[in-house]
C-alpha cells in the first residue's frame, strides 16, 4: 500500500508547491484522511468540492478551534481571533466595516497613487539593469499601497515589511526571532503564528489608534478606532487583530502573487510577447498570474454537524482543509492546468478563497496592483528574465519567495 | 432561453465584498455608510445573466427571487 502523501511538511515545499502529490490525491475518489499530530484532517482538494465547502459558513466553521491545521487552546483562539476566525454575526460585522474601503469603486480611486508608486520602483529596477524583484518591486509595491489606503504613515513600509517576513517565517519550522525580540513579553501562543513580530505590530496598531484617537484624520485608521454607531464598535482586541490583518494580508499576499507572476513570464516568455501584442488580454493575464500564484496554501474549516462530502462522511469536529494548489490546477476545470496561459476565457481560480463570506478583502486591490504593474511595465517594455533559483519559504501555509533575481532583457 | 429572473438581496448575509456592483452597476450599490450592498434599479435580469450574478455573490446574499412577481420566473422545466 502507497504511504500516505505528505502535504504538510514544509520541506515538501522547499522546492516548489508538491503539485504532484496534490494531483495524485484529487485522482482519487472521495476525501483523504491526512494524519497530522494526535489526529488528522480532511484533504479538501477538488474545485468542486473547495467551492461546496467555502459556500456553506455554518456547517464548515472559521470560529471553532482554528483556521490552521492545528487547534489553538481557549486562550490563545481569542487572543489571536482575526476576522478571519470568525463566523457570523461577528464576521460580519466586522467585515462591513472595512469592506467599503476594498470595494471596486473605491479600489479605483488608487489606481494613480499605486501607478505611481510602481513606476517609482521599475525606474529604478530598470536603472539598476535588474536585481532582487521581491526586495525592489514585488515587496515595496503592496506595502505602500496598503498603507497608503489605510493612512499609515508610508515612510514606515520597511518596517513593516521586516515584521511581516518574521511573520511568514512564524509559518516555518524555523522561527529565528528570541521570544523577546521586539521588546515582546506575552507568551508566544497568544500571538499570530506565535511570532514576537505579531507583538510589534499590535503595538504598532495601538499607538498609531491612539494618536488618530486624538487627533482624527480622513483615513482607515480612524474610522476602526471610530466605529461605535450601530454597535459596531470594536473591541480592543477585535481592532488589533483586525490592523494586523490588514498590514499583513495585504502586503504579504499581493508580493507573494507579484513575484510568482515575474517568474512565470520569465519561464514561459512567449505569454509576455502576447501580453506586448493585445491589450484585450490584460484582464485575463491577471487572472492566470494569479490562479498561478496562489500566495494562500490552504485555509481549514471545522465541520458543525455530520454531514457528507464527495461520497465521504464528515463528522462533527472534523477538520476540513481546503487545499488551494489543487483545486487552482483541477483538471475538470482547467485545460492543461499546468500551462501559464494569459487568455483562458474561464478562470474562476480560488486564489482569492473559493467563495462564501471569507472571499479575501483585498481581491479587488490585488487585481488592481497587478494591472498596473504590468501596464507599467509593458510601456517601459521592461521584460525579465530569471537569473537563478528563487529563495523559497519552507511553508505549507505560504507559497512565498524570499528573493529572486530577474535580469532586463 | 429567454427568460427574465428577479434577483433578491438578503442584507443580513451581505458581507460587501461588491461583486454585484462590478457586474450591474446600475442594478446594486455597496453602501459607502453601511458597508453592504443595496438595490438601486428593479433587479431583473435575462435569466442566465441572474444565474452569474447569484453565483459570484461570495456572500450568498444575491438570491433569485420567486416571491415578489413570480411571473417574471420561467417555471422549472419549461426551458
Amino acid at each position: 500500500m502507497a504511504t500516505s502523501p505528505d502535504i504538510v511538511s514544509p520541506a515538501m515545499y522547499l522546492d516548489g508547491i508538491p503539485h504532484t502529490r496534490f494531483s495524485e490525491i484529487m485522482s482519487n475518489p472521495g476525501l483523504m484522511w491526512h494524519p497530522y499530530q494526535d489526529g488528522g484532517f480532511w484533504v479538501v482538494s477538488r474545485h468542486s468540492d473547495v467551492k461546496a465547502v467555502s459556500k456553506q459558513p455554518k456547517l464548515f466553521s472559521s470560529a471553532i478551534g482554528h483556521t490552521n491545521l492545528w487547534d489553538l487552546e481557549a486562550d490563545a483562539l481569542e487572543a489571536r481571533r482575526s476576522i478571519i476566525d470568525t463566523d457570523a454575526p461577528d464576521h460580519t460585522r466586522i467585515r462591513r466595516l472595512v469592506s467599503k474601503v476594498f470595494t471596486p469603486r473605491n479600489i479605483n480611486l488608487w489606481e494613480n497613487v499605486t501607478r505611481e508608486i510602481a513606476g517609482e520602483l521599475l525606474d529604478e529596477f530598470q536603472r539598476a539593469g535588474g536585481g532582487d524583484w521581491v526586495n525592489m518591486v514585488a515587496a515595496p509595491l503592496p506595502i505602500r499601497v496598503i498603507l497608503s489606503i489605510l493612512g499609515v504613515p508610508v515612510s514606515d513600509a520597511d518596517y513593516l515589511v521586516e515584521l511581516s517576513n518574521y511573520l511568514v517565517e512564524g509559518t516555518t519550522d524555523q522561527p529565528s526571532l528570541a521570544p523577546d525580540a521586539f521588546g515582546n513579553t506575552t507568551d508566544l501562543r497568544l500571538l499570530p503564528f506565535g511570532s514576537p513580530a505579531s507583538h510589534a505590530l499590535f503595538e504598532y496598531g495601538e499607538q498609531l489608534g491612539l494618536k488618530r484617537k486624538s487627533d482624527p484624520k480622513e483615513d482607515v485608521v480612524t474610522q476602526l478606532v471610530m466605529a461605535e454607531e450601530d454597535g459596531n464598535r470594536l473591541s480592543a482586541t477585535e481592532y488589533r487583530n483586525l490592523f494586523h490583518v490588514l498590514v499583513f494580508a495585504g502586503n504579504e499576499t499581493t508580493r507573494t502573487a507579484i513575484a510568482h507572476g515575474a517568474m512565470a513570464f520569465a519561464e514561459f516568455p512567449h505569454q509576455w510577447e502576447r501580453l506586448e501584442a493585445d491589450s484585450q488580454i490584460h484582464a485575463p493575464a491577471v487572472e492566470e498570474l494569479l490562479r498561478w500564484a496562489i500566495p494562500v496554501l490552504h485555509m481549514r474549516r471545522t465541520a458543525t454537524a455530520d454531514t457528507e462530502l464527495a461520497g465521504t462522511s464528515i463528522t462533527e469536529g472534523d477538520k476540513v482543509v481546503m487545499w488551494y494548489p489543487a483545486a487552482n490546477r483541477d483538471p475538470t476545470i482547467y485545460d492543461h492546468p499546468f500551462d501559464f496561459d494569459i487568455s483562458r476565457e474561464a478562470n474562476p481560480h480560488f486564489s482569492f478563497g473559493g467563495g462564501g463570506p471569507h472571499f479575501c478583502l483585498g481581491a479587488f486591490l490585488a487585481r488592481m496592483e497587478i494591472r498596473i504593474l504590468l501596464e507599467e511595465m509593458l510601456s517601459r517594455r521592461l521584460a525579465l528574465r530569471q537569473a537563478g533559483a528563487p529563495v523559497r519559504v519552507a511553508s505549507n501555509f505560504i507559497h512565498g519567495i524570499l528573493s529572486v533575481k530577474m535580469e532586463v532583457v | 432561453m429567454t427568460g427574465q429572473t428577479r434577483l433578491c438581496l438578503d442584507v443580513s448575509r451581505c458581507v460587501g465584498v461588491g461583486q454585484c456592483e462590478l457586474l450591474e452597476p446600475e442594478l446594486f450599490r455597496v453602501d459607502d455608510d453601511n458597508g453592504t450592498a443595496t438595490i438601486v434599479n428593479e433587479p431583473v435580469l435575462p435569466s442566465q445573466r441572474a444565474e452569474v450574478i447569484v453565483n459570484q455573490c461570495p456572500s450568498g446574499a444575491i438570491q433569485i427571487d420567486t416571491s415578489i412577481n413570480p411571473t417574471l420566473v420561467k417555471p422549472l422545466g419549461t426551458d
